[in-house]
């Protein structure tokens, strides 16, 4: 398949997955819940990437697909009785075809043109959640008494984090294939790829589809995790540009590093908790993500490449 | 025998001007053609539509007897024909190499993901559009205009187009340059590449080409032997505007 795989990153990913597996050892049961948060927000992000961080095709509305997922297996499991071994496959194809409508307008506009309409997709499902059927969804209110996956933080910490890790392994890797070529070449240039012979209609189909079965998937098991689901949180614009810094600032177009960008948020917005806990800390983020973007526009995942070609350099070097 | 590609009665209009006016052609296989007018005659718009980029307001295009009127660009560019640009889009932070790659790519995802890239085919096209191994990793931001040009032509190629329509090759190109890219099409018509070329260098498409087609307002002025049609008197005419 020619993933161009070498020994350390074996070595890496291995390292990694052990050394979170060990994480309840380590670490408090509070710290624990900041981290299954930060998995949550590592599988957005993953979602966000896929789509625009490779294609270019910028989306302000992820939560739409992730509400989509959301809302498909609270409203099967609470109303319906649905299992969740029915309801969050159900809730990922229902995202998936969220993924298809969002991807129509797509077709025509691109740049800020298509961010603004993927906000606006955002928009509508916030204010028709609350219109339509609201003894189904809750309306503003939302719903709570969900079922839950897991009990108490060690076991919520293992299924996000299983969830996590395998959602940024599969992308990985199949963004090593000539398919992440082809998806990076979209946002370089869609009028080359047309005469290169590829469809880029098919291409960007595909990337939607996936960016929406990965947030359907994290959606779906993320309120399973909460037990609850309110609207305003949900399609919030913070939420939004939470998981896009967290994309930017661990290194767009290379799923590892939103990976990384999410724990690097999580926790920092955790620990400016104490001292700002309004909405001042978004203000703290926003000029962290700024000087970082001076420094590093590729983001930590760029600096992290570079102090290991500089480790391997001097290894090589004797 | 069934031409290679067959223009039939194309007629473009863009509101009220007719940039392409019931012009009908065809190439012959393994021949080179070349095509010229002044600027604004309606060259390029003639590429765009047998590319499926600009759609015509009539006629018929047909590729080895079919017709590909209705065809999207990817669509014909598996058909087997292709062509390179006025100013080269190449992927910008893309290598040499990546650029290939894509062009290199079957429209198929699955194919995609399953099989890896072909590196040997990828440096292969580079060397022999005249890029040296130093180059291959190199990006279109620190690449020359004639080394932009030599890889439009590389990942043209590497549609493995039948016939290849070549637009404005040598503009921008210093004369080392020109002679290169000159080297690389009699090579590529040795081996009975088709090829339909816009240039407004006359003196460096003459070795290049068999015939000719003069155009000047969407229409044809002269058409035959490539001698015969510059020294036609409306083709002067049209480029220098006196008798």
């Amino acid at each position: 398949m020619g993933l161009g795989l070498k020994w350390y990153h074996f070595a890496l990913w291995i390292g990694f997955i052990i050394f979170m597996l060990l994480m309840p050892e380590m670490v408090s049961k509070g710290t624990l819940r900041t981290i299954i948060f930060a998995n949550f927000l590592a599988i957005f992000a993953i979602s966000w990437d896929i789509l625009s961080g490779r294609t270019g095709y910028i989306s302000f509305g992820h939560p739409f697909l992730i509400g989509i997922g959301a809302y498909t297996t609270a409203i099967l499991t609470k109303r319906f009785d649905v299992g969740v071994e029915y309801a969050i496959p159900l809730a990922i194809a229902m995202t998936m075809i969220g993924g298809t409508i969002m991807f129509l307008p797509a077709l025509r506009i691109k740049g800020s043109y298509f961010a603004l309409v993927s906000l606006a997709f955002m928009e509508l499902m916030y204010q028709l959640v609350q219109v339509i059927r609201p003894d189904l969804t809750g309306g503003t209110r939302g719903m709570s008494g969900l079922v839950t996956l897991t009990r108490g933080a060690v076991n919520g910490y293992y299924l996000s984090f299983t969830i996590m890790i395998i959602v940024a392994l599969s992308m990985w890797l199949l963004m090593r294939t000539r398919l992440g070529t082809a998806l990076s070449a979209i946002a370089l240039n869609e009028e080359s790829v047309k005469g290169s012979g590829l469809s880029p209609t098919k291409l960007k189909l595909f990337a939607f589809m996936t960016s929406a079965f990965v947030a359907g998937l994290g959606g779906a098991f993320y309120v399973h995790y909460l037990g609850s689901i309110a609207p305003r949180a949900l399609f919030d614009i913070n939420f939004v540009f939470t998981i896009i810094v967290a994309t930017l600032i661990g290194g767009a177009s290379t799923i590892v590093g939103p990976m990384f960008g999410a724990f690097f948020l999580t926790f920092l917005l955790e620990y400016l908790r104490p001292y700002l806990p309004g909405a001042e800390r978004y203000l703290i983020y926003g000029v962290i993500a700024l000087l970082l973007y001076m420094y590093q526009p590729k983001g930590l995942y760029q600096i992290m490449i570079n102090q290991f070609n500089r480790f391997k350099k001097d290894e090589d070097d004797g | 025998m069934v031409k290679p590609l067959s223009i039939k009665n194309l007629v473009k209009n863009f509101g009220g001007l007719t940039a392409t006016d019931d012009i009908s052609f065809d190439l012959e296989e393994g021949q080179s053609t070349g095509l010229i007018g002044p600027n604004g005659a309606g060259k390029t718009t003639i590429f765009s539509q047998i590319m499926g980029e600009y759609r015509q307001t009539s006629g018929i295009i047909e590729l080895y007897g079919s017709d590909i009127s209705k065809l999207s660009t990817p669509a014909r560019i598996r058909l087997g024909i292709s062509r390179t640009y006025q100013v080269p889009r190449p992927f910008s932070d893309f290598s040499v190499l990546e650029n290939i790659r894509v062009g290199l790519m079957p429209d198929s995802i699955w194919k995609m993901i399953t099989q890896g890239p072909n590196r040997e085919r990828e440096i292969e096209l580079a060397l022999s559009v005249g890029f040296s191994e130093d180059d291959l990793q190199q990006t279109p931001d620190t690449l020359s205009m004639g080394d932009l040009r030599k890889l439009e032509m590389a990942r043209t190629m590497a549609t493995n187009p039948k016939i290849m329509l070549l637009d404005e090759v040598f503009a921008g190109l210093t004369v080392g340059e020109i002679n290169q890219i000159a080297k690389l099409i009699q090579n590529m018509r040795k081996e009975n590449m088709t090829f339909l070329i816009v240039s407004h260098d006359l003196k460096a498409l003459e070795p290049l080409v068999d015939d000719a087609i003069a155009i000047n307002y969407g229409k044809i002025i002269a058409q035959g032997a490539f001698s015969e049609v510059i020294s036609d008197s409306a083709v002067r005419t049209s480029y220098l505007g006196t008798e």
